[in-house]
């Protein structure tokens, strides 16, 4: 069954998310970026950032925390034996430290109804402690119609 | 050093290679805390039609966005990224990130990447990226 188009803006979290620099680095280790802006204390010291950053990805971490809630939705009723990650978007505002607190706010942004399958954007704003926006991540999933 | 936005031309680029060693999807199921049985559970992989596991999509754009910061040297400089996953990456497979400057005003510049594995098929597809001060 085809994905109603007016789910288009619910809303799902917010949802707060602390930053840990050990968990920031066991990321940047696992897609194999050991920069020393993540990873080095005494290198980061001497950035303009003054301190070590976590890597602009680990967005789907903390933003990513959003797409349970809306796979599990039970009016959505999204076929999840049929779901794939099909694209994914971000916009980096500003960099992330360890000790930040984010804060991500979702909403449907875009359902798509196609012959084969429909697709459906959820995209999540994260706001840090201070109130600034430091990421919008946007998540498309392709949904294929059972034959 | 961080490379100084202003100076960066069209037809600017770089070529990166990033190989998906044996236990990458289980690192990343960790990190990420993503542990779809695609992912990390060969047999699951098989019965799916997968021929084992493959890696996680967004570990493949992360191979993206190491190669972006390590062109400009500040990962703060990356302002926008985005993707389609269009081919599934096994363990083994060897990705190269190609990208190339195709717009840039001296305060961002925009790159559109190919992401290829070793037999030259895009697994990524539509993937471009920002970069600014």
């Amino acid at each position: 069954m085809a994905v109603d188009k007016k789910f288009i803006g619910k809303k799902y979290g917010p949802m707060t998310y602390e930053i840990g620099w050990e968990k920031g680095k066991e990321y940047a280790r696992a897609i194999k970026n050991e920069d020393p802006h993540y990873m080095d204390k005494e290198f980061a010291k001497s950035t303009k950032y003054g301190g070590v950053i976590i890597p602009p990805t680990f967005a789907v971490v903390y933003s990513g925390h959003l797409c349970m809630p809306f796979f599990m939705d039970p009016e959505l009723k999204l076929d999840l034996m049929m779901l794939v990650h099909g694209e994914q978007a971000f916009e980096f505002f500003d960099v992330i430290r360890p000790g930040d607190v984010i804060t991500t706010a979702g909403v449907i942004s875009n359902i798509e109804n196609k012959e084969k399958l429909d697709t459906v954007s959820l995209e999540g704003t994260s706001t840090n402690q201070h109130g600034k926006v430091v990421c919008k991540a946007t998540y498309t999933f392709a949904i294929r119609k059972r034959a | 050093m961080a490379k100084n936005i202003k100076d960066i031309k069209v037809g600017d680029g770089y070529t990166a290679k990033e190989e998906v060693d044996k236990y990458r999807t289980i690192y990343y199921a960790g990190a990420s805390g993503d542990f779809n049985p695609i992912h990390i559970d060969p047999e699951f992989g098989q019965m799916v039609g997968l021929g084992g596991v493959i890696l996680h999509g967004l570990c493949t754009l992360g191979f993206a966005a190491k190669s972006i910061t390590d062109w400009t040297g500040d990962p703060g400089a990356l302002k926008k990224l985005k993707c389609r996953f269009a081919k599934p990456v096994h363990l083994g497979d060897v990705i190269t990130t190609a990208a190339q400057v195709t717009a840039a005003n001296g305060s961002r510049a925009t790159l559109e990447i190919k992401v290829t594995n070793q037999d030259g098929v895009d697994v990524l597809t539509m993937v471009s990226a920002e970069v600014g001060e």
